[in-house]
């Protein structure tokens, strides 16, 4: 084993790491924005908007990441970057949608009930009776979707997007040291996961004091 | 006022109505998909049939195989995560959780370069595959384990030590039959994640499903055609385990 090798390809590292961060920010926000919209119109009472949406997360859910991203590259002859992340957004949109609409469906229903009752409108109870409860619940589950996203985002370096991954491999073709590369690349994918899992956890002490 | 006969618009508004509007547009959507298919051109399908099936099949058994032995792993890593003596309690932890908190396509190639330097001699890609796949599986089946194990009420194994069971006793007569109960949907939730998982080990050169597609694809280029297959095999096979776990258990809705 030979740990030089990590010193001597550290602007490599570097630069797939920041790559990765920045892949994973934008499809975090990207797929936090479509599966809540799309979790939320799932709870609405329209039934049609409910049997879209359900097809939507199942259609996604079923089919494996990799699938996308290729179909998105090599069929569509999408530009590499913008192909990984509507397959990382496309993907991940569709388990946030499903833990949206359980942390929407946990708020009990005669919360919503007692909201009409009152007179308020289906909005306004919606805004200020059944998100400030379900922001509360969706919080750990979110945690592990976001962790899911980094973790996914590895995939990109197969169609050639410059990312931590990639950079390993480049190691291993040039210097044959995979071992050593795999492991500088795992404890840093852990690093940026456990930064998620803090500031998450920062997130939710803060939202369950207010 | 007298009551008319209800309007097609007020017809329209009941459950039954409404699901029979839904199933008609899901036809002429199908419809419409089977008119655009039957434009394409299915030739490049019609000669290498056989070689695509094999890849399914292959990816089918990697999935069944791996999940046989990540179970086996995850079983002792289970126990010893819950039931440990306080060193190998925090060793299984550290263990399970490095492992899935990393991305699963470092794992395939962790055990990739990783196994000929333990074993000392070439790993074929497809051991490699099993092995990282297994891996992953143990881990992720250790934490399934841990839930059921944890969704025993606390208060049946104080029940039975009150009634004078010994701990071990409780163990394999009140906990182990109820958790397992417990785990059966998410366990075999866990095989639709872990089918979708198999399409990474294309990276180290396995000719599972995926990269049949892709290099059937390379020698006669048939994008449309070849990617509609390779997404309908995916996705008729996690669906119909889906649908499986569905019927072991009507209340499961989601836990991947």
């Amino acid at each position: 084993m030979d740990w030089h090798i990590l010193w001597e390809y550290r602007a490599a590292l570097f630069s797939g790491l920041v790559v990765t961060v920045w892949i994973s920010a934008l499809g975090i926000a990207g797929s936090t924005v479509v599966g809540v919209v799309i979790g939320c119109l799932g709870s609405t009472p329209s039934f049609y908007l409910r049997k879209l949406t359900s097809a939507y997360t199942e259609l996604l859910r079923n089919l494996p990441l990799l699938v996308k991203v290729f179909f998105f590259y090599f069929v569509l002859s999408m530009p590499t970057i913008p192909a990984a992340l509507l397959g990382l957004v496309l993907h991940q949109s569709a388990y946030i949608a499903d833990v949206t609409g359980a942390g929407l469906r946990s708020v009990a229903r005669g919360q919503l009930d007692a909201g009409l009752a009152l007179g308020h409108g289906y909005w306004q109870v919606f805004r200020y009776v059944i998100l400030p409860q379900a922001v509360r619940i969706v919080i750990p589950p979110m945690t592990t979707q976001y962790v899911a996203v980094i973790k996914n985002s590895s995939i990109v370096a197969l169609i050639a997007v410059q990312d931590l991954t990639y950079q390993t491999q480049e190691i291993n073709v040039e210097t044959f040291r995979g071992f050593e590369a795999a492991t500088a690349a795992t404890v840093l994918y852990i690093v940026v996961a456990l930064t998620v899992i803090g500031s998450m956890t920062l997130l939710q002490r803060r939202v369950l004091t207010r | 006022m007298i009551e008319g006969r209800p309007g097609l618009w007020r017809r329209l508004q009941s459950p039954r109505a409404k699901l029979l509007v839904w199933w008609i547009g899901c036809g002429v959507a199908l419809l419409l998909a089977l008119r655009a298919v039957s434009s394409l051109d299915w030739g490049a399908i019609r000669n290498s049939w056989l070689f695509l099936l094999t890849g399914l099949g292959r990816s089918w058994l990697l999935a069944i195989i791996s999940i046989l032995a990540g179970g086996l792993a995850a079983a002792p890593l289970a126990l010893a995560r819950v039931y440990g003596p306080p060193g190998i309690r925090q060793a299984a932890i550290a263990l399970i959780e490095c492992v899935r908190a990393t991305p699963e396509l470092m794992i395939v190639f962790w055990v990739y370069f990783t196994l000929p330097i333990v074993t000392g001699n070439q790993v074929s890609s497809w051991n490699a595959a099993l092995g990282s796949l297994s891996v992953i599986a143990a881990v992720y089946l250790a934490e399934v384990f841990r839930a059921g194990l944890y969704s025993v009420p606390r208060g049946q194994i104080e029940a039975s030590a009150a009634t004078g069971m010994s701990a071990l006793a409780t163990f394999l007569y009140v906990v182990l039959p109820q958790a397992v109960r417990n785990m059966v949907p998410a366990l075999i939730a866990q095989l639709v994640g872990l089918f979708k998982t198999t399409s990474l080990v294309y990276a180290i050169g396995v000719m599972e499903f995926f990269r049949s597609i892709t290099v059937t694809n390379n020698a006669v280029f048939a994008p449309y055609e070849l990617y509609l297959v390779l997404a309908l095999g995916y996705f008729v096979s996690c669906f119909a385990i889906t649908r499986v776990v569905r019927w072991f258990d009507p209340k499961y809705q989601l836990l991947e």
